[in-house]
């Protein structure tokens, strides 16, 4: 590498420099090319008249045109809701090419805000990306569909464009400080804790567990089964004061100010009762934890949070856990979009399951997983049951061709759908802290759902064994 | 495969603080170990990096690598190294 000294300047020399290929930065570049003004050509902008649109287009606007110039289309087949529909309006290339759109004065948020709705938030398309999987790291600058998708629906909102569920949502939400989650049990701040009847679990304290809404009050099996599990390992650790939503439903529809006021809350709280570790057993409250909180509240939010499934694989580890009834099943593995796609998290899902004695274990790998998903996530279930229904199916055929009779999620918010589609093939589905505490001796307690009760065969409670509890104390709720 | 099963807290201070970079060439630096990234300074107009927590270099730079094996391990008959195809032309070369 030669830096010469010596060099010509001025405006030959730069002409002279500017006839050979260079790669801006490099040490070895002639020195002239320090004087180079370089200028991007290009239309001139387009005067957009709503402040809104305007802003939003001025933020997203890198993000968009780095899917639409480059156009390779992984996405396509790896989206969830392309897979079942083949609706190239609804594919994340068509969510970037209407902001580009946009900016260029060609479309407003009216004409496309309901093309929104159809995304689950999973992932897939942002990580199969080549601008995410080949250089993403290395320019420190990835795709961002899921971020792009929330910000329309923020830009929505905000413009008074509402999805008829979604606007529903969120008002029973914010007027219930829970997600209105169908079920029998009554949604009020008074029953959130409903499921850890008969735990003995203390409230607050240096560390506690955050319960997600689904969970909370529909699928108790799955806060019942983690809490007990932490117990059994000697793991100290309370429930919240007063918890509200973690406000990431409200975020992912685009009810931001909703979400933010919630997140406030919950962090309050936290900080009222001396908390400094959260525990979280749902991969959907994780990303609220750790993506929308720090975007929230920057160095303020000094919480740690720690995924319930990371620690209980360690706990294992440790031999602090040790599994050894044996679970007579055939199983494989749903990789929670949440978790495999985007955060990377999938060894210690395995690692728990090949850790319980009598599990045959069909696995699927975490790769060809990026195109699965149970359409349970982003809201599609709210605003569109069928899509979500149809999403859940597709993933059901691909365990069934496995002859598995049980599928394993980590995720409460995939189980309920992937339950219902799994019931017309005769497979059930199973949270993995539900059948690890099976294998730990536990009597779980609580309800893995209608269908998931129904099929454990005691109208629920979840009893019997074969859903895990073991036991069949009743529903929590 | 990537192997990566310890468990990480997720703490703000730590994700916002990747490791000092190295300088491997005149336009890259790395950070995490198998991590490269373009030098900062030559993104400082027209696109501006985002923010990238640590997890998120991580989780793209053990994808790729989970990628690539998929990839091998379903469409490549043998996998051959760089090295060994000039090898083998240069053996060819001089045959």
């Amino acid at each position: 590498m030669t830096q010469l000294d010596d060099q010509p300047s001025g405006p030959d020399a730069l002409a002279q420099a500017l006839t050979q290929p260079f790669t801006p930065g490099m040490r070895d570049n002639p020195a002239s090319l320090a004087e180079y003004d370089d200028e991007v050509a290009g239309p001139a902008p387009v005067s957009l008249p709503d402040p809104r649109t305007r802003e939003f287009v001025e933020e997203w606007r890198n993000a968009s045109y780095n899917c639409f110039s480059s156009g390779h289309k992984f996405c396509r087949e790896v989206c969830p809701v392309m897979q079942v529909t083949r609706n190239e309006s609804w594919t994340p290339t068509a969510f970037h090419a209407n902001v580009v759109a946009m900016e260029k004065g060609e479309l407003e948020i009216a004409d496309v805000a309901a093309d929104y709705v159809n995304c689950t938030q999973c992932g897939a398309c942002e990580l199969r990306c080549p601008n995410t999987l080949f250089t993403g790291d290395f320019y420190r600058f990835r795709t961002r569909t899921v971020d792009v998708v929330k910000a329309v629906r923020a830009l929505a909102v905000d413009s008074g464009i509402h999805q008829p569920q979604w606007q529903t949502w969120n008002r029973r939400t914010d007027e219930r400080t829970h997600e209105p989650v169908l079920g029998e049990t009554d949604i009020s701040q008074e029953h959130v804790r409903d499921w850890a009847d008969g735990l003995d679990l203390p409230i607050g304290g240096e560390t506690i567990l955050f319960v997600d809404c689904e969970a909370a009050f529909y699928r108790t099996a799955v806060p019942r089964a983690v809490a007990q599990i932490l117990q059994q390992a000697g793991v100290e650790f309370g429930l919240m004061g007063e918890q509200w939503c973690c406000g990431g439903p409200a975020a992912e529809m685009g009810y931001v100010d909703q979400a933010k006021r919630f997140a406030r809350h919950n962090l309050d709280n936290w900080r009222a009762t001396g908390t400094r570790r959260v525990l979280v057993l749902d991969p959907h409250d994780y990303i609220s934890f750790t993506e929308d909180y720090p975007k929230y509240f920057g160095e303020e939010f000094d919480i740690e949070v720690v995924l319930v499934v990371e620690l209980v694989a360690d706990l294992i580890r440790e031999g602090r856990l040790t599994p050894s009834v044996p679970v007579e099943r055939t199983i494989t593995y749903h990789d929670p979009c949440r978790l495999n796609k985007r955060k990377g998290i999938w060894q210690q899902p395995r690692e728990v399951l090949r850790s319980i004695p009598g599990l045959t274990f069909h696995d699927v790998d975490r790769v060809t997983q990026w195109s699965y998903c149970s359409g349970g996530g982003g809201g599609l279930p709210v605003e569109k049951p069928e899509l979500t229904a149809a999403i859940s199916a597709n993933r059901i055929e691909k365990a069934k061709t496995l002859e598995v009779d049980t599928l394993v999620s980590a995720c409460p918010w995939s189980e309920r759908p992937l339950s219902e589609a799994g019931d017309g093939e005769d497979i059930d589905v199973v949270d993995i802290h539900e059948i690890l505490a099976q294998s730990l001796g536990i009597e779980v307690g609580g309800s893995r759902g209608e269908v998931g009760d129904r099929r454990s065969g005691c109208g629920g409670g979840s009893c019997g064994g074969a859903g895990g509890c073991g036991g069949g104390e009743g529903s929590a709720s | 495969m990537s192997d990566d099963s310890r468990l990480r807290p997720y703490r703000y201070a730590e994700q916002t603080s990747p490791p000092e970079p190295q300088r491997v060439s005149d336009v890259a630096v790395t950070t995490f170990e198998h991590v490269f990234e373009v030098d900062p300074r030559l993104m400082e107009r027209h696109v501006l990096q985002q923010q990238f927590p640590n997890w998120d270099s991580l989780r793209i730079m053990s994808s790729r690598h989970d990628h690539l094996d998929w990839m091998h391990a379903h469409f490549a008959d043998s996998v051959v190294t760089g090295s060994e195809l000039l090898a083998e032309i240069e053996a060819e070369e001089d045959a």
